[in-house]
């Protein structure tokens, strides 16, 4: 039965070992203590939580939070790209420090280089949306108090004074001898990886930043919307846009606000001809042609 | 809200389809959850941590058990054994099964009990997980299922290793149903899906290029525009920004992805390098484009 412990992997973010832990330590030396840090986190198409680390200092990786795997994994193509060489005698490799995206940062840690096949499979097909390059388990997370709220953009994770104990290693033999499910269970990654040659790969997001206009705008009482400035030097600036004028359409789109104008804006991207219709104090109206910059 | 109706345990060809898949690619599936608003108050639910380092919670599913279940954040979804699914009313005994982990497909618990937590209407995916199997002969008492992504959206979550409990306090919240989505997505075409990020407000900066691969730690500044609110702050070309509002700017795309959070008039802390030195200074974006 033992036998059957560490040959289990992360499969399904499941390892299992039985031989007893030690009692968890607590150093109770650590700065971070009681301290609460906001963090950002994406929700992938699959529904698995992802935030983003840096790796001794290296960075950023996108790491999945999972209460259901023991340990820190970090997948092979992200140890290779900061030259985190796996350690040959241990089973774990030592890492010197993980930030977590919102101020949160852990040192003299330990971390397991693997791919868990789960990983290898919802990469390869491109499923998730973003590539997963690492597991944020049990270790890590235990250190924190969790909270979590899918209807809020980020999570709140406060330091507990509490270090969890690794997870017990299992021996070579363990490792190399996996039931014949487990060995089945891993060789899928590959096969999904097989599979994504025939289905073909969902391709990443393509995103761009919004055009640039260099307006600032504000919305008076008598209702519309009224040009502040146009900073000098911006595209809007050098279209002719000034100060006290109105801005009554953009591309076609009428503007009553700056709701309607953000709208009527929110699919331009930098290069993309702008068309806006100003009307100036005197009731003068304006047509002004460019193409949207870069910034912000 | 009406709730979705669903028929239970009756996978079509769809549904195998999706299945197989999320069993190849080692993901496995969110069904969209029944919304109650205002129907619970926060809960406690206190958890014991297995010597395997997992959290196991007991539940009674429909008034049988309780069963022993794996709370896990990174599960998609909620799963169950065909054991626990056939005695707890889940699923019928006669239910086809597939050849992979004699797979039930989907199926819904009428209640789930949890600590102080009554759960109405829970999708669930049954089948027996190899991983399961061998836990509960290691651990000498069965674990029959995994409590994952499609419970847990329903609430905020707040988990405490220290004590060892976990609070509940429901939300609104829509998942997104992936049963629907995922099969039009793997058969559809391979067009990649474009979208616009657009800041929330105008800061009068133009961005360069991020240098140092991995060890970049931010994105450069290539220019402030004068009167806006970017030099109001006192931000300069050079400078390069780590962090807008906790939030890190290692290439332009995180930068505007964090702008994008930013509403117009509101002022956030702006981390920055400055010939090698840290700095944070406060940002109020102003209403334009």
């Amino acid at each position: 039965m033992i036998r059957k412990l560490g040959c289990v992997g992360a499969v399904l973010g499941l390892v299992l070992a039985l031989a007893a832990a030690d009692a968890p330590k607590t150093d109770g030396k650590d700065e971070g203590i009681g301290q609460s840090t906001r963090v950002p986190y994406q929700l992938t198409e699959t529904n698995h939580f992802l935030v983003r680390v840096r790796l001794n200092g290296k960075g950023p990786f996108n790491f999945l939070v999972d209460s259901g795997a023991p340990a820190l994994y970090i997948g092979t193509e992200a140890a290779a790209a900061i030259g985190l060489e796996a350690s040959k005698d241990d089973f774990w490799t030592p890492l010197k420090s993980l930030e977590i995206e919102g101020g949160a940062r852990l040192e003299n840690l330990k971390a397991r280089v693997e791919d868990p096949f789960q990983l290898v499979g919802m990469n390869a097909l491109g499923l998730p949306g973003a590539s997963i390059d690492g597991i944020l388990g049990f270790t890590i997370l235990a250190r924190f108090r969790l909270e979590i709220d899918p209807t809020d953009d980020r999570m709140t994770w406060t330091r507990l004074d509490f270090k969890p104990a690794d997870p017990p290693v299992p021996s070579k033999e363990d490792r190399e001898r996996a039931p014949l499910e487990f060995q089945l269970m891993n060789a899928l990654g590959p096969v999904a990886k097989g599979l994504a040659l025939f289905i073909g790969k969902q391709p990443a997001e393509e995103r761009s930043p919004r055009g640039f206009l260099g307006l600032e705008w504000t919305e008076p009482e008598a209702g519309g919307l009224e040009i502040v400035r146009a900073l000098p030097g911006s595209p809007a600036d050098r279209a002719g846009a000034k100060p006290g004028d109105r801005l009554k359409r953009i591309n076609d789109e009428a503007v009553k606000d700056a709701e309607t104008a953000r709208a009527a804006l929110a699919e331009v991207r930098p290069g993309d001809s702008v068309e806006l219709t100003v009307e100036n104090k005197s009731g003068e109206s304006r047509t002004l042609t460019f193409s949207a910059g870069e910034g912000l | 809200m009406e709730p979705t109706k669903r028929t239970k345990a009756s996978p079509s060809r769809r549904t195998w389809l999706v299945l197989a898949a999320a069993a190849l690619s080692g993901l496995a599936l969110a069904q969209a959850p029944v919304a109650e608003r205002g129907a619970e108050k926060p809960a406690k639910v206190s958890f014991s941590m297995l010597p395997s380092n997992h959290m196991l919670v007991r539940a009674m599913l429909n008034g049988k058990g309780p069963y022993r279940l794996i709370f896990d954040l990174g599960a998609p979804i909620t799963l169950l054994s065909n054991h626990a699914a056939e005695e707890s009313g889940t699923v019928k005994a006669d239910a086809p099964r597939s050849f992979l982990f004699s797979m039930r497909g989907e199926a819904e618990v009428a209640e789930m009990r949890v600590g102080e937590l009554i759960v109405k209407d829970l999708p669930v995916v049954v089948f027996d997980h190899p991983a399961l199997k061998v836990l509960g002969e290691v651990l000498g008492q069965p674990v029959d299922g995994i409590i994952g992504f499609t419970f847990f959206a329903r609430y905020k979550t707040t988990i405490d290793y220290q004590v060892d409990e976990m609070t509940f306090a429901p939300v609104d919240f829509e998942v997104r149903d992936l049963m629907k989505e995922l099969p039009d997505r793997l058969a559809g075409p391979k067009t990649a899906r474009r979208s616009v990020t657009a800041p929330g407000g105008l800061w009068g900066l133009r961005l360069g290029s991020p240098e140092g691969g991995l060890s970049s730690p931010g994105t450069p500044i290539a220019e402030v525009l004068a009167g806006s609110p970017a030099e109001a702050a006192g931000l300069k070309a050079g400078d390069v920004l780590t962090t807008i509002d906790g939030r890190w700017t290692t290439s332009p795309d995180d930068v505007h992805q964090a702008a994008a959070a930013v509403p117009p008039g509101r002022s956030v802390p702006v981390g920055l390098l400055r010939d090698g030195r840290e700095r944070v200074v406060e940002v109020r974006p102003a209403d334009g484009a």
